[in-house]
């Protein structure tokens, strides 16, 4: 094993993705992209823009099919105010993926394709005791969407594309404790879990390549809200006294996965070097607040989690609309090898004082590399890490009742992200 | 083969240094520090809230979660010594007796059920035996009961039969059972290097929670600022530095918050316009000035209105309207009362015919130690702020640091108490900040006094004494 090895195998795992991006979003469509700080709306890279910019899609001349998925590794430190222990996460993993395919004559206009990816999810599990699990003690919030696109070359310079987004499967699972204490001295527990209704939005970009050196590109992925109808609510471990009083049995919710508007850059100085960059902005500002309705009531009223309750529950989050930055680029070094780098920064859309446990959001730096290594003329691994470092914020009690959002814990959070991927690719 | 494991080990090899460094740590809070106080014998005068009175007893979980004790636990990472409480022994951990809650009754009303004493000292009989004694040096001076005025008062503990002084007063002597309050805390205060003072409470508190229907008043206001001044005076004598607790304002309590809202609600549902309620302690027929009319809509709720209802008379609030001589028998036994004469005697003295309807009649009105009235808290306040003056001045004089336990109940009334996603209250049962007898507070309510001092007291010496979680602390413990 020598110097050349490592740096090699060192290169292969640092091939990164945008693992995560503020709030729930998470931004791991494609391999090649993840590799590069998550751009791709100003390229063509591969199928994977039918993501990024389905109106790069006919600029992709191959025939092809691509799987790709990736493992996020969150750790978190976090700090009470009121504490002294420093609290971890109990660690998980979760598995973000994509799938895509895309068909078309070779020399034709047209191109269609469909896309299979997990644009928002979230998967936290606190650690026992911790304390803020008044507020939460477990979230795993899923999504997977699928995407049928049509591309269409107008010239050989521009070409526009669309989707229909189709939030094909979506579940949320939540649980905190409830803060009244029976004669064992332990407090209740709450679990709500539902899935989400197929939902449709839509996907479209498009696509200008002036010359072999330079592209530009525009896309625009709509709001699609992700509705929890008659999800079951689950109450354990209340005081006999108590429970009759805890009557909910559903519980409905609604959580915008927002619009996102794309604008990218690729430059191509030689046929080797691409670069590209790209801003998106991110409407969470439809993010006001997080409304539970309860069929029953869940204890909730005046005195949260006590008794003489009420059917709904409301916690405040007003995001703001919130901009990633995004750099990177690739180096042909042979015929059969590619190496990725890139970096992003990503202003977070929870403003001060209301951080929650199920999004310990603050701004973001990612640095990702990949590498894409093709074996013969058809087949291609790609392989990718991203490492996003999360600024360290800090809320304390008196922040949270000035803003009124005493109904999350003050403290102090860290969190790193450590996300490989690996992708496969065949074109025909 | 060889060569693939020759390229994905260092691959294993980089990832696995990747998640080990990628575990992020924050810096520890820093280590508590003293600054210009010293922690190495602190001492805590007070009441039944120094002791950890709580669910109307004292009991050995209780005086374990006093405010004091808290604060002595947190001052220990700051050069804080041992804090000695006369804890009641394991064998007798029930101590006084309390208040446990058992259940809702059909209308959602709490249901409490007494857990009997085994420390001694039967309530019932005031000849019993005493408590288990305590004889030893403590730190914890918290008497339950013991008002201002009572600090230089000879046998307070013996002939007056205060039983909790009683308990740690030494006897040893035929003089020692006459020791004061005040010598004794001069006595503990010889070495002490810090302290907490928090007396007063009970001086207007046995006025307001008997409805201002007893014949205790409140204490006169120049006997509250001698008697202050002189424990301040034994206490600072050493040169020890410590906090001063303004008294809260007792409306705010639970005791007094919750049958109002319940009583007009129920009064407003059935078109009732009002009662007819006693009020004071002055003896007279329906035709006296003790007599008086509370409007329905003057009832105190969080809609308006001004008179408090006591928690005592939430058994009594069912019978208005009826003909009934219950609420006076409950009353009359309540007070210590037995044998038909001395309830007849009562009755009479007030010219009450209990064939009239309870509550609604001149003839048979609302009893006045179940009702605190305007004019009542009135004198309360007046009572209050005066005290709360002085205690303010005697702490700016010897420069301590104030507590305003006023100021800070005041707000909890007002906005709730919140850390960590738990929103406390003072509301009764479901607020959880305090206990089932409605005026001390729970250990959360506790732990939450013990942060409020901490506050003042790292502000004041510049320490920085670490507080407490106080969820880590139990509210009220439903079955």
């Amino acid at each position: 094993m020598n110097l050349k090895h490592l740096l090699l195998a060192g290169g292969a795992l640092l091939t990164g993705t945008s693992a995560w991006a503020g709030g729930f979003q998470v931004t791991l469509a494609g391999q090649k992209n993840n590799g590069m700080g998550g751009v791709g709306v100003g390229l063509s890279l591969d199928q994977a823009a039918m993501f990024y910019n389905p109106g790069a899609l006919a600029m992709v001349r191959q025939n092809g099919v691509q799987i790709g998925a990736n493992a996020t590794f969150a750790r978190s430190a976090f700090r009470a105010q009121s504490g002294t222990e420093q609290r971890e996460l109990r660690n998980s993993t979760v598995t973000p993926f994509s799938l895509y395919g895309s068909f078309g004559p070779s020399e034709g206009k047209f191109r269609a394709g469909i896309a299979v990816y997990t644009p928002f999810g979230s998967k936290l599990q606190y650690a026992n005791g911790w304390e803020g699990r008044y507020s939460l003690t477990d979230i795993d919030l899923k999504s997977i969407f699928v995407q049928p696109t049509v591309s269409y070359a107008i010239t050989d310079q521009l070409s526009v594309g669309a989707g229909l987004v189709v939030l094909a499967y979506g579940s949320v699972n939540l649980q905190k404790d409830i803060p009244i204490t029976g004669q064992s001295g332990q407090p209740g527990h709450l679990e709500l879990d539902g899935k989400a209704k197929n939902k449709l939005g839509f996907n479209a970009g498009v696509f200008f390549k002036p010359s072999d050196k330079l592209s530009i590109g525009v896309s625009y992925r709509s709001r699609v809200d992700a509705t929890v109808e008659g999800g079951d609510v689950k109450f354990t471990n209340l005081p006999a006294s108590v429970g009759a009083n805890f009557t909910a049995n559903q519980f409905d919710v609604t959580l915008p996965l927002p619009a996102t508007t794309s604008v990218g850059v690729g430059l191509m100085p030689t046929e080797k070097v691409t670069i590209g960059f790209d801003v998106n902005f991110v409407e969470w500002s439809s993010y006001k607040s997080l409304d539970f309705t309860f069929a029953g009531n869940n204890g909730g009223g005046p005195n949260a989690g006590l008794v003489g309750g009420s059917t709904t529950s409301s916690s405040r989050r007003e995001y703001q609309d919130a901009l990633t930055f995004r750099l990177g680029g690739q180096y042909q070094v042979t015929e059969g090898l590619t190496v990725r780098l890139g970096t992003s920064y990503d202003f977070s859309p929870v403003k001060d004082s209301f951080v929650t446990p199920e999004t310990p959001d603050a701004d973001r730096v990612g640095i990702s590399t990949g590498i894409t290594y093709k074996i013969g003329e058809n087949f291609g691994v790609d392989a990718s890490v991203q490492f996003i470092d999360v600024a360290k914020r800090t809320q304390t009690q008196d922040d949270l009742i000035n803003s009124g959002t005493t109904d999350r814990v003050a403290g102090t959070y860290k969190t790193r992200v450590v996300t490989p991927g690996l992708g496969f690719t065949y074109n025909f | 083969m060889h060569s693939l494991i020759h390229k994905t080990l260092p691959g294993l090899a980089v990832l696995g240094l990747i998640l080990t460094g990628c575990q992020p740590d924050l810096e520890a809070p820093e280590a508590a520090t003293r600054g210009t106080a010293d922690f190495s014998r602190y001492i805590a005068v007070g009441n039944s809230l120094t002791a950890g009175f709580s669910d109307n007893g004292l009991y050995l979980e209780g005086q374990q979660n006093s405010y004091p004790s808290i604060l002595a636990q947190q001052f220990k990472a700051a050069g804080g010594g041992d804090f000695v409480q006369p804890l009641f022994p394991d064998a007798n951990s029930n101590g006084s007796g309390y208040l446990r809650l058992t259940g809702f009754d059909a209308n959602g009303s709490p249901v409490t059920a007494q857990v009997p004493g085994n420390a001694g000292r039967n309530p019932g009989a005031p000849g019993s035996a005493p408590y288990v004694r305590f004889e030893q040096p403590i730190n914890n001076l918290g008497v339950p009961g013991i008002r201002m005025s009572d600090v230089q008062t000879a046998g307070y503990g013996s002939t007056l039969g205060n039983p909790y002084f009683e308990r740690i007063t030494p006897n040893t002597t035929p003089t020692a059972p006459f020791e004061t309050y005040f010598q004794r805390v001069k006595r503990e205060a010889a070495n002490a290097t810090f302290f907490t003072s928090w007396l007063g409470n009970n001086d207007v508190l046995g006025y307001a929670t008997a409805g201002g229907a007893s014949s205790t008043t409140t204490t006169n206001v120049d006997t509250f600022r001698l008697k202050s001044n002189r424990i301040i005076n034994a206490l600072t004598a050493n040169g020890a530095k410590g906090v001063i607790a303004t008294i809260p304002d007792v409306t705010g309590i639970p005791f007094f918050t919750t049958v109002g809202p319940r009583l007009k609600a129920t009064l407003l549902s059935r078109s009732v316009a009002g009662l007819v309620v006693m009020t004071g302690a002055a003896p007279g027929g329906p035709a006296t000035a003790n007599r008086k009319v509370v409007p329905t809509a003057d009832i105190r709720d969080a809609s308006g209105g001004r008179q408090l209802f006591t928690l005592t008379g939430a058994g009594s609030v069912g019978f208005i309207g009826a003909p009934t001589g219950k609420p006076w028998r409950d009353l009359y036994r309540a007070g210590g009362g037995s044998g038909p004469a001395g309830l007849a005697a009562l009755l009479n003295a007030y010219g009450v015919d209990t064939t009239a309807a309870f509550g609604v009649t001149p003839q048979n009105p609302f009893p006045s130690a179940f009702v605190l009235d305007d004019v009542e808290q009135g004198n309360i306040t007046t009572a209050l702020t005066s005290y709360n003056n002085t205690l303010r001045t005697q702490a700016a004089a010897k420069n301590l640091a104030l507590f305003d336990a006023n100021g800070f109940f005041s707000s909890v009334v007002q906005n709730r108490y919140a850390t960590d996603a738990v929103v406390n209250s003072t509301s009764f049962i479901t607020g959880n900040i305090f206990s089932l007898d409605g005026v001390h507070p729970t250990p959360r309510g506790y732990a939450i006094i013990a942060n409020e001092m901490i506050k003042v007291i790292n502000a004041k010496y510049g320490s920085t004494i670490q507080p407490v979680n106080a969820n880590n602390y139990r509210g009220v413990r439903f079955p």
